[in-house]
């Protein structure tokens, strides 16, 4: 059972994936994106995390996609790349023989690493314990982690003060 | 059955710099955006006295360690040693000396503002948290703060080349920032702790022959290729030519300096500080970076018409005798008597910081000028036209080529030094070389500057705060330089950090 | 004064800082006084120095300053610091006082340049690089130093910079220079890496003491002598000295014959004890190095036409003896025939110049001729240096070549054999130029017309300023002999071997013994025989040029340098340069993408930008890919695996 949700989410993720690469409509790309994204809160359900799957869907799939269609529809959507020209004839092969090889790199590893791999999980326990385990875990051990992602947020809005400004304000 | 939280204890003033430089950069926002345009400069004096003021905090917090010991703060999220101390200086420093260029750079285009402070003084911050992460998401969070802030200040002008520079530093740097990430996850699996201190208590206390070690082995490659990303090391420097000469010449010598420094501060962190233990895995892969970074950094340089592209590659070669140090700590990583690998390395950030936001000064005042073109001509007869200027353009450059007298000097001889003392001839031997090599690249922009004739008669104006920010970086320079006990005998105590 | 040894290089300091924020308001010609009075300065303070070392006992003659310590970190201690000892005090004292004169000599021979003040910058800066090069007490004060000199004497050379052969030339001189600053700088690591020191007295110390091992006081050695062969202008990095005669002939006089270039030898000599110390290849590779570039660019010499090309070539020709000297264990001999050198190089150099001067820049020696008669007192005072470098007794040259000779003797019958051609050829071509210039008839009546600019052509003799530096030089090429005359019958006792005296505590450990050896009891023969070979190459030229008894014997080959210098150039210009290339277009090729590659101009250049954007970026990420992939196979599969 665990096996086949895995398999599914899994397929759900690396599809939608797949889709925001290579739909040529961006208005697909970003439903790719929430085939994503739900893939990844069935992966946090089937760990138990309901907390984490429900924030997922709510805050990624629910708003900041939303806010990506809302940008795509207003700059237009008729606008597509041909991708079809490759103006370097190698680099298709290229990628493809260097992806596959870091793929299997990275994947033997862990296959030869699995049986180290800790087995500990206490997501098991019931009701709200899961929430109470992850704000201990967000206010001790990581709440600097947790303060210097809003430090991050600080980045963004000044940055997009920065690239957005009207060339016009200068003379204000 | 609520159990009681046991909230980490903080320590509010070994936490100063960072808070002051993240209050400077929001008063900066707020103040900014509620009162009406500040009188000229003075939004870059703010954001410099910040960055001063954070870099003399962690002076009196380095005492407090020297006193005190080192520690850990906030549950072990960030290190609290004189390591940490150092690199926020050096980092407050370079940012300092870029705010005060950065004013005549934007005066009068759309940036003109508190926003590019912030961003400087939030990318300071994501470097400062580099250098002192004792966590690996910490690490990352501090590496995504400086990478975003550089990313939006690389495409800050509206030139071609400046989005261009942005875009390009955007999509490579989003790469590497993924596979650091999968780097940390993976290294995560193997020692089932992201904190640098109990990544270390773990390999200590495994012996070697017993462990399966593929994930941390695994997690440990990607990491190297995120970090030899951020530095710069050949082959991951593929972006850096492009960036530095595409992006508005200010945020090239912030990456440069800040940028870089940070970077190596975290390889230290995490290669020699968290992982001594697997120092015969990841020490012979610093070893053919070093030597390609040099190689390619002081050969390409030579062939380069563009300054900052020069000035690029330069960097790369930079990069190398950085490694070379790395490389020379690896030795002896996480034994009681461990070298001097790691000053060296620090000595050498923070000169080449200082040298290379003032090169990069001066390169701004001159492309300015001649309209933004950084070719080599435009440097022609700078010497006539500026003698003083040209001057300062020479002891920066004969720093970077490590003539002796000048604090570059210091910096190379230390990691040299620090090579041979493990008896890695080989890489000494080839550091040489590349100096030999790259010496001539400096060379060339200063027989422009000095003995060809002008193609502009007019001298180039140069803004009094960039002038004070060249002069500063000049002259420790030559201080350094000439009486390099100042440094050294401070960075000694640099050694003493947490394990 | 050995307490203000320190003013010595503090006087070209003050000089070249006054020049550097006055000089243009100095002018000239007074930026040109106020850099010679500042060398003047310094002579004046080296001679009081000597004085002072001469009154103290012989094992005492040495003093240290330290001005401040430099780099004084736990493992690391490095001073600032001067060195007042024979050895220094004497390079010093030549430096400064045939500085002086050529400081003297330039004012006269710059007149008129728009970069006058710039020229004495320049100059007084070389001074105090020179300085600190022979005064340093340890290897790296003396790098500063040698760094220094190079990078004026690269200045220097490309002066006058707006003629394309001069700034070929001063890159020549750097890149080959720069070749022997990494074997100083590897010599300076292996030192400090087996005795912890860079300083002169435990190196050598340990080298004495047997501390040192024998193999890592052979690393340091050649690696030594790699530097020195770069600065001093030996095979096979000779190429850039007959270059760098592209500089104003006063540089040519100071840096490329009088100071310099004999840096090396002035280097190989403070470190006799280490040389001493290593393997007996090493000094028979220094003996060689220098006895065949001796030969290789006295041949060279015989073909030329340029007058300052002849006296390039026999100055890599003459230092070429000093390290055969050096090699084989003569290093009071490689001093003496330095400090002649310079008399003697010097005054030719300057001689050359006011030559070139009083001809309006016309160097070719085709085009000259019976100069001596509107050129007296320049014509006298070269034909007593070309009397020196010949090896005429009395004159200076004479005695320092017949010691080399001796020693080489003792060492290797086949090196004296070519010490010997090459003091024939020496004389040869010596001669051979004296009479091209001063003598025959005045060829350059019939080249007028190409100087029609000026009217009426007439060379004419130099200004006082430019002769008085002639004359003085004249002098001590006669008499500089006296400071290291050999035992012979007639020559009283007090007054032999003064230089060897002098310099004996620095040089004891290395100097070879040769008393006793059957080259010593046969040295007045070897002195005649030495002699003869002057007369036969001096009698020889004469009858080809002067006489015209047979056809000069002047191969393209040898006017050409053996085609050494076009084979490299070949090289680097081709194999060399094309490897440069190759990367370069990897770069931009392969590395920055589409753009150069396969852009191939008939597309629209929007089309063309955007397509080498994606190709950049994709490059770039294939690059970092395989780096990833290339990082992976080393952790995973080599370190995990295996």
């Amino acid at each position: 059972m665990e096996l086949i949700v895995f398999v599914l989410a899994s397929a759900m993720v690396l599809s939608g994936a797949i889709g925001v690469v290579l739909f040529r409509n961006p208005v697909h790309a970003a439903l790719g994106l929430v085939l994503t994204l739900f893939g990844v809160a069935v992966h946090f359900v089937s760990m138990e995390a309901h907390f984490l799957a429900a924030v997922q869907v709510i805050v990624y799939a629910g708003a900041i996609v939303v806010l990506f269609l809302f940008v795509i529809m207003l700059l237009g959507v008729d606008r597509a790349e041909d991708l079809t020209i490759e103006p370097l004839k190698l680099q298709r092969p290229v990628a493809i023989v260097l992806g596959a090889g870091v793929t299997v790199l990275v994947a033997g590893a862990v296959v030869r690493g699995a049986d180290t791999l800790g087995r500990e999980t206490n997501a098991s326990a019931p009701g709200d314990s899961n929430i109470r385990a992850l704000a201990r875990s967000l206010y001790s051990d990581h709440v600097l982690a947790f303060e210097l992602t809003s430090v991050l947020l600080i980045v963004a809005v000044a940055g997009t003060v920065v690239l957005t400004r009207r060339l016009k304000k200068s003379e204000g | 059955m609520p159990e009681q939280f046991i909230a980490p204890s903080i320590d509010w003033f070994a936490l100063s710099p960072y808070l002051v430089m993240v209050a400077g950069a929001l008063g900066l926002l707020v103040v900014g955006a509620l009162t009406p345009r500040w009188p000229r400069g003075l939004y870059s004096l703010v954001s410099a006295l910040t960055a001063t003021s954070a870099g003399v905090l962690a002076v009196f917090i380095w005492n407090d360690v020297a006193e005190m010991g080192p520690g850990t703060l906030v549950g072990g999220a960030l290190s609290h040693d004189a390591f940490a101390q150092f690199v926020t200086i050096a980092v407050c420093a370079a940012t300092a000396l870029v705010a005060l260029v950065t004013d005549a750079e934007v005066r009068g285009t759309v940036l003109e503002g508190p926003e590019i402070h912030a961003l400087l003084l939030t990318a300071a911050t994501g470097a400062m948290v580099m250098g002192a992460s004792n966590d690996l998401i910490v690490l990352f969070l501090g590496l995504e703060t400086l990478s975003l802030a550089l990313y939006v200040l690389a495409a800050s002008e509206r030139t071609a080349a400046g989005q261009e520079a942005g875009m390009k530093y955007f999509i490579l740097g989003g790469l590497a920032s993924a596979v650091f990430l999968y780097g940390i996850a993976l290294l995560y699996g193997g020692a089932r702790s992201t904190n640098l201190g109990e990544i270390v208590a773990r390999f200590q206390s495994t012996v070697a022959l017993e462990r399966n070690d593929s994930l941390v082995l695994a997690g440990l490659a990607l990491l190297i290729v995120g970090l030899g990303f951020k530095v710069a090391a050949a082959p991951f420097h593929v972006w850096s030519p492009d960036v530095y000469q595409g992006a508005p010449t200010h945020v090239t010598a912030f990456m440069a300096s800040v940028g870089k420094a940070a970077a190596f501060a975290a390889m230290l962190r995490v290669l020699v500080i968290a992982l001594p233990f697997h120092r015969d895995d990841w020490r012979p892969v610093i070893w053919v970076l070093a030597i390609a970074s040099l190689v390619i950094g002081s050969t390409l340089a030579v062939v380069q018409t563009d300054v900052k592209r020069m000035l690029a590659f330069s960097s790369v070669s930079h990069a190398g005798f950085l490694l070379v140090g790395v490389e020379a700590a690896g030795h002896r990583a996480g034994e009681q008597i461990s070298g001097d690998g790691l000053e060296s390395v620090l000595v050498y950030l923070a000169l080449y910081s200082v040298l290379v936001v003032g090169t990069f000064s001066i390169v701004a005042v001159v492309s300015r000028h001649a309209g933004g073109s950084t070719d080599i001509s435009v440097f022609a007869g700078l010497g006539r036209r500026r003698p003083v200027l040209a001057l300062a353009l020479t002891i920066l450059l004969l720093a970077q080529a490590g003539v002796p007298l000048t604090s570059g000097f210091v910096a190379k001889w230390g990691v040299i030094q620090s090579a041979v003392a493990e008896r890695s001839y080989a890489i000494a031997i080839i550091a040489m070389v590349s100096a030999v090599i790259a010496a001539f690249l400096y060379l060339r922009i200063m027989v422009s500057a000095w003995l060809a004739d002008p193609s502009e008669v007019e001298p180039e104006p140069v803004p009094a705060m960039t002038g004070v920010a060249i002069a500063l970086a000049a002259a420790v320079t030559l201080v350094v330089g000439v009486y390099p006990e100042l440094l050294l005998g401070w960075t000694d105590a640099v050694s003493n950090f947490a394990r | 004064m050995l307490d203000v040894i320190w003013l010595v290089p503090a006087l070209p300091l003050v000089g070249f800082l006054a020049i550097l924020l006055f000089g243009r308001r100095l002018g000239e010609p007074g930026a040109g006084y106020v850099a010679a009075a500042a060398v003047l300065g310094a002579f004046v303070v080296t001679v009081g120095a000597f004085f002072d070392l001469l009154s103290l006992d012989e094992h005492h003659r040495e003093h240290v300053s330290v001005l401040f310590s430099w780099v004084p970190v736990s493992s690391l201690q490095i001073d600032m610091a001067l060195l007042a000892d024979p050895l220094s005090i004497t390079m010093a004292l030549f430096v400064t006082g045939i500085g002086f004169l050529i400081h003297l000599f330039a004012i006269g021979y710059m007149h008129g340049d728009p970069k006058f003040s710039k020229f004495f910058l320049y100059l007084n800066l070389f001074v105090l690089s020179m300085l600190m090069l022979v005064l340093g007490e340890n290897l790296l004060v003396t790098f500063l130093g040698w760094e220094g000199v190079g990078a004026c004497s690269y200045f220097l050379i490309s002066f006058w910079h707006t003629r394309e052969s001069a700034a070929t030339a001063g890159k020549k001189a750097f890149v080959t220079n720069r070749i022997g600053d990494w074997g100083v700088m590897l010599a300076m690591f292996l030192g400090f890496q087996a005795v912890g020191s860079v300083s002169y007295s435990a190196l050598n110390g340990a080298a004495e003491s047997g501390a040192l091992a024998s193999s890592t006081a052979t690393g340091i050695a050649l690696l030594l002598f790699v530097g020195a062969a770069g600065k001093s202008a030996q095979l096979p990095l000779y190429l850039w000295l007959p270059d760098a005669m592209e500089g104003p002939t006063p540089v040519s006089a100071l840096i490329h014959a009088a100071t310099m270039v004999t840096a090396g030898v002035f280097l190989m000599t403070r470190m006799n004890p280490v040389i001493a110390a290593s393997a007996d290849y090493a000094p028979q590779i220094i003996a060689w190095v220098g006895a065949l570039t001796a030969l290789f660019a006295a041949t060279i010499a015989v073909a030329q036409h340029d007058i300052k090309k002849v006296l390039a070539y026999s100055t890599v020709s003459q230092l070429g003896y000093m390290f055969l000297a050096v090699g084989t264990g003569a290093y009071v001999a490689a001093v003496f025939h330095m400090v002649t050198h310079a008399f003697f190089k010097a005054l030719m150099f300057l001689g050359s110049g006011s030559v070139i001067h009083g001809m309006h820049h016309e160097q070719d020696m085709r085009r000259m001729g019976a100069l001596r008669t509107v050129m007296p007192i320049t014509a006298g005072t070269f034909i007593i240096g070309w009397l020196a470098i010949a090896g005429v007794p009395p004159f200076a040259g004479f005695w320092s070549k017949d010691e080399i000779l001796l020693f080489t003797l003792a060492s290797s019958p086949v090196l004296y054999v070519i010490g010997l051609v090459t003091a024939v050829l020496t004389a040869f071509y010596m001669t051979r130029q004296v009479v091209m210039v001063f003598f025959g008839e005045a060829r350059w009546e019939s080249h007028a017309d190409d100087h029609g600019a000026h009217g009426e052509f007439r060379p004419h003799e130099s200004p006082p300023i430019m002769l008085f530096p002639l004359v003085v030089l004249a002098g001590l090429s006669v008499v500089g002999g006296a400071i290291q005359l050999p035992s012979f019958g007639i020559i009283p006792d007090s007054w032999r071997h003064r230089l060897e005296d002098w310099l004996h505590p620095v040089v004891e450990p290395g100097e070879a013994v040769i008393k006793g050896t059957a080259a010593y009891d046969a040295k007045s023969w070897l002195a005649l025989l030495a002699i003869a070979c002057a007369v036969l190459g001096i009698a020889a030229a004469i009858a080809v040029y002067a006489k015209g008894r047979a056809k000069p014997f002047e191969p393209e080959l040898l006017a050409r340098g053996w085609r050494y210098d076009e084979t490299v150039s070949a090289f680097m210009g081709g194999p060399g340069r094309r490897a440069f290339d190759a990367v370069a277009r990897f770069d931009s090729g392969v590395v920055d993408g589409a753009v150069t590659g396969t852009a191939s101009g008939v597309r629209s250049v929007a089309e063309r930008l955007r397509r080498g954007q994606t190709g950049f970026v994709r490059n770039y990420s294939a690059v970092v890919v395989a780096g990833v992939l290339g990082v992976l196979i080393w952790f995973v599969i080599i370190r995990g695996v295996l």
